[in-house]
């Protein structure tokens, strides 16, 4: 193709408005530009909080992580199942989104931005002050919402996006529908395994069947908490994390022997808040379940006998262990343990009992294949059939070595009639950040133009037009 | 001299092959970067790595003089949007608003202008975009949907107990909002009726409707419908507008409901189900693709037994059966020949050219001959030395292979063969023997004339025959012995008158002769049946006159009996 002429509009239906998606979610929020590839800006939803010269001090984004500043406590302004609960600081969290990367603060003044030599007489004294600034008053911007979002909640997010950012246009659309679009897929049954939630949503037509619409809280952090209780009954002792930020320096160590690491130690005045350590600890299990922990692949359960007569977990004992190695030296070689971990989201027997745990143990009908289940008896028959042939896995805790060949399996012996087919994209990224992407599709369709809600739209309507426009 | 005709002389195959081609000398390319001389001494051998890189290539050196065509933001509206929202898109500036190519620079003293000519342009473009018509506002389509009714139409076609006017406009909204996508519909089907009494009476809140896709199909369509047929009578609509108006006439939910609970059951079938379905559709697939071996088999066989004994073998002719039935057969083969000429059949097949797989079922049953003859020419010619099978008595049985001393020309069915032993030569005897059947309850029409069916029928015809004859001969025996014992009692009588005694010892021989006498009567009215004893003849006329005619083979025992006895 000639490099020099553009692609012909009809060929990709592509029309850009230079639109910013912002995609919320539980563990990170992620804002780009609509018709990119990935997001610019991939920020923590986390917040920090902290005193400093009697004032209240904000940090936001990977700033969290690097300084452990006296009394850091941190926050997130979205609740266990996804939904904001601290709007005032969700509004900021956002905009610092797209504000640090995408759009970038206003220009101020070019007299007072000490850029220019102007001398004091020569200031003229009558400026016009732009004190209503808004950020994103030349971009229209859509945003994404889990399935299960209450109406209250999406009006409060188009008040925001209207009246604070003051955005030309607004749409509020569904993360399972947008990770569909991703996959190339009108009508899709998206299992999204997030950070706090796993949901499992039905699309027909691009729209989401609100009967089907499943979610339970057996995320990323239910992963974590399962790990912490096998650290916790390790043997020959149990494994504590020490986050980075403690370890002043370390030595090598033989596995399974214990750490020779020297520690800095903070006076309890200085000492970060225990939810900062938290956050850290949470960081390193991430890198525990990138390297160690492992879906058992099927096709029965960990528990059950396999064909051979041999248990599942004699099997998994028979394979090689990983080993990891914590920030203080520690390492140790982890075997059937590490498919232990996560058996609970297909299996809730299988759970690790863990009285210290935030999360109660998980119920049957919490599991992967139940919501599954539960899911399609929610959508009319004729579509079942559909919908298991065009499953979309989305979401950064699926991107568990093994998930999508267990989930294969598990939706095969449920469903053992009609053709089950899993579509999961291979690419990291395109698994992180589905939604984003299939929102960066949408909003650089020429089509899709004509749903924006606008600014007069909203004025004449006010709030409730999010419910009407974004059926 | 062509060389078709040099292979002709050689006696060489014609030109079957193509001549192998010259072999080619390869000329490997030179690959750019490389000297001459230094690619001379690399040899014939291409190195096994590449040498030179893969290098980016640009935009070729011409374009480079071209001058960039340039892009604008641009505000565009979309007519598709009734808000007429302005958002901003790159897009090409328009060339004919240009000149191709930039005039050369006046004179210095109109720099003025000059600067201010592009702008004005620049103006006229963003001004004339708006005005074009966006690209993608012609993907706005929306289905057609009937017209909405009026409070009139609806309260005189529409009003239905189970759906209130308010709930029904919501339905109807909901339809338009999801442009009749029925699975969106019912998903978000969720009418609250309004409460207008007592809001705060906790107690009285009615259970909330729930409305399956069914059920607001039906609705739909019935409202869809009267709204049609109310702008169009169905005797104008056109072909389109009636077939979519039938169909939601015609629409039925609750077999729709029912083919959704068997859809259902479809989905949720066990693994063991699935798998011996697949089993089954393998077996029938099975079955299908050996249909067609066991067909042309089957026809094989057919043609093997229709195949009379070959020619080679003389002994069958040396009879004089044997000959008068060779000559049948070749002027029947004869007639049908002619036959089939005069019919107009122009292209009668050589005897030798009719395969047996062309003849047809319907072919053979209506011209066995021909095809016999036919055969016997086609085998004779081609098939010279096809194996013949010697069968034992078992096989045979199995086979139901059987050899008749005279086969007869042509088809006949064995149920025929069986249906004429029953027709005697009187009809009166016909009648007989059909009597005797239906009282042994043996339809006249065999249901399975198999082989030993058919010949333990003809036992038993041959049987009834018999038994026919001698009840015949036994009546005319007892009409005989009758008349000869009138004749004696006449002489004995008058003997007696002429002696003046009466014997005492006639006197119970009286009735009994009487009674035979009346019985007579009655067998004679009732067309059938010989002397009766009297117990018998008492409940036959009790039963009535149908079952008078019965009992052939009891009437012909007991007077057996009878006989015997005396």
């Amino acid at each position: 193709m000639n490099p020099s002429n553009p692609p012909q509009a009809a060929e990709y239906g592509g029309d850009e408005v230079s639109a910013i998606v912002l995609d919320p979610g539980y563990s990170t929020t992620r804002a780009g530009f609509a018709g990119e590839d990935a997001p610019k800006s991939l920020i923590p939803t986390y917040y920090g909080k902290y005193n400093a010269d009697g004032q209240e001090k904000l940090v936001f984004g990977d700033d969290v992580f690097v300084t452990p500043r006296p009394g850091l406590s941190i926050y997130n302004p979205i609740g266990k199942d996804g939904i904001v609960e601290d709007w005032d600081m969700a509004e900021r969290v956002w905009e610092h989104s797209f504000m640090s990367r995408l759009t970038g603060t206003k220009a101020g003044n070019p007299f007072q931005n000490g850029l220019n030599d102007v001398s004091a007489d020569e200031l003229p004294t009558e400026m016009e002050v732009e004190s209503e600034e808004k950020p994103l008053s030349d971009s229209p911007l859509l945003m994404t919402e889990p399935g299960w979002n209450p109406a209250k909640a999406r009006e409060k997010t188009i008040e925001i996006a209207m009246e604070k950012w003051d955005t030309p246009a607004f749409y509020l659309a569904r993360t399972g529908v947008l990770a569909a679009f991703a996959s190339g897929k009108a009508s899709a049954l998206v299992i999204d395994i997030g950070a706090s939630n796993i949901s499992v949503t039905p699309i027909h037509d691009g729209m989401i069947l609100k009967r089907g619409v499943q979610h339970s809280p057996l995320g990323g952090d239910y992963i974590s908490s399962q790990i912490k209780a096998i650290f916790k009954a390790n043997s020959p002792q149990p494994i504590t994390i020490t986050p980075h930020y403690l370890i002043s320096s370390k030595s090598a160590v033989e596995a399974g022997q214990p750490p020779q690491a020297i520690y800095k130690t903070f006076p309890a005045d200085k000492a970060p808040d225990a939810s900062y350590r938290a956050l850290l600890e949470e960081r390193t299990l991430s890198e525990f379940k990138e390297c160690v922990v492992q879906v058992w692949p099927g096709p029965t359960r960990l528990s059950a006998p396999s064909p051979t007569g041999v248990s599942n977990e004699d099997m998994a004992r028979t394979t090689p262990g990983r080993p990891f190695e914590f920030p203080d030296g520690y390492n140790q070689v982890f075997g059937v343990e590490r498919f232990r971990a996560v058996e609970s989201l297909f299996d809730a027997k299988a759970a690790i009992p863990d009285p210290d745990s935030s999360f109660p143990p998980p119920t049957p009908a919490q599991t992967i294949p139940e919501l599954v289940k539960a899911s399609l008896a929610g959508v009319d028959v004729d579509l079942r059939p559909h919908l298991l042939a065009n499953v979309v896995v989305t979401g950064g805790s699926s991107l568990l070595y093994g998930f999508t060949d267990r989930l294969n399996h598990e939706l095969m012996q449920m469903f053992p009639g009609p053709r089950v087919r899993v579509t999961a994209p291979g690419n990291t990224s395109e698994r992180r950040f589905g939604s984003w992407i299939g929102g960066s599709i949408l909003a650089s369709l020429g089509t899709f133009h004509q749903m924006w809600i606008s600014k007069k739209e909203y004025e004449e309507h006010g709030p409730n037009i999010v419910e009407k426009r974004c059926k | 001299m062509a060389a078709a005709d040099v292979r002709d002389m050689l006696d060489l195959p014609a030109e079957g092959q193509p001549r192998p081609h010259k072999k080619q000398k390869v000329v490997e390319k030179r690959p750019e970067g490389i000297t001459r001389e230094l690619y001379a001494l690399l040899g014939e051998r291409a190195p096994p790595i590449a040498i030179n890189e893969n290098k980016y290539k640009g935009r070729p050196k011409w374009m480079n003089k071209l001058r960039v065509r340039p892009w604008s933001m641009a505000p565009f509206t979309n007519n598709a949007r009734s808000d007429g929202l302005v958002l901003n898109h790159w897009q090409r500036k328009h060339e004919s608003a240009r000149p191709p190519v930039p005039a050369p620079a006046p004179a210095p003293a109109g720099s003025q202008t000059e600067v201010d000519k592009p702008k004005e342009e620049e103006k006229e473009d963003v001004s004339k975009l708006p005005e074009q018509e966006y690209a993608f506002a012609k993907y706005n389509v929306k289905p057609r949907l009937p017209r909405r009714y009026t409070d009139d139409e609806y309260t005189r076609h529409l009003t239905s107990d189970d759906w209130s006017r308010e709930e029904t406009d919501y339905l109807v909204d909901l339809v338009t909002d999801f442009d009749i996508r029925w699975v969106l519909i019912a998903d978000r089907y969720d009418y609250q009726p309004r409460m207008d009494t007592k809001p705060d009476a906790n107690a009285l809140v009615p259970a909330k409707h729930h409305r399956t896709m069914e059920q607001l199909k039906a609705r739909y369509y019935k409202i869809a419908a009267t709204m049609l047929s109310i702008e169009h009578p169905p005797s104008e609509m056109s072909e389109a507008e009636f077939e979519l108006h039938e169909k939601m006439l015609k629409f039925d939910p609750d077999r729709e409901r029912d083919r959704k609970e068997l859809a259902a059951l479809q989905l949720n079938r066990t693994a063991d189900e699935v798998r011996e379905e697949a089993m089954l559709l393998e077996e029938l697939k099975r079955i299908t693709s050996n249909e067609q071996n066991f067909i042309t088999e089957r026809r094989e066989l057919y043609s093997r037994l229709e195949v009379p004994i070959s020619v080679g073998n003389t002994t069958m002719y040396q009879s004089s059966a044997g000959l008068s039935q060779l000559l049948q057969t070749l002027l029947q083969a004869d007639k049908s020949k002619k036959r089939r000429s005069i019919l107009g059949d122009s292209a009668i097949p050589s005897p030798a050219g009719q395969t047996p797989s062309t003849a047809g079922g319907l072919g053979r049953a209506e011209t066995p001959v021909t095809q016999a003859a036919n055969k016997k020419g086609s085998i004779t010619s081609k098939e010279p030395n096809q194996m013949v099978r010697t069968l034992t008595s078992a096989e045979e049985a199995r086979y139901g292979v059987q050899h008749h001393e005279r086969v007869s020309a042509g088809v006949q069915f064995r149920s025929d063969r069986a249906q004429r032993l029953t027709q005697a030569k009187s009809n009166v005897q016909t009648q007989k023997l059909a009597n005797a059947l239906s009282e042994l309850e043996i339809p006249v029409r065999l249901f399975m004339p198999t082989e030993r069916v058919c010949k333990d029928f003809e036992k038993l015809i041959q049987s009834v025959n018999m038994l026919l004859d001698a009840r015949k001969v036994s009546e005319k025996v007892e009409s005989e012995i009758r008349v000869l014992e009138a004749a004696k009692m006449e002489r004995e009588r008058k003997s007696r008158e002429a002696a003046g005694i009466s014997g005492p010892s006639a006197d119970p021989e009286h009735p009994h002769v009487k009674k035979e006498t009346e019985d007579s009567d009655t067998g004679l009215l009732g067309h059938s049946t010989g002397p009766q004893n009297t117990q018998g003849n008492g409940v036959q006329q009790g039963d009535g006159n149908h079952k008078r005619s019965a009992s052939v083979l009891s009437g012909v025992s007991d007077k057996s009996n009878k006989r015997q006895r005396r």
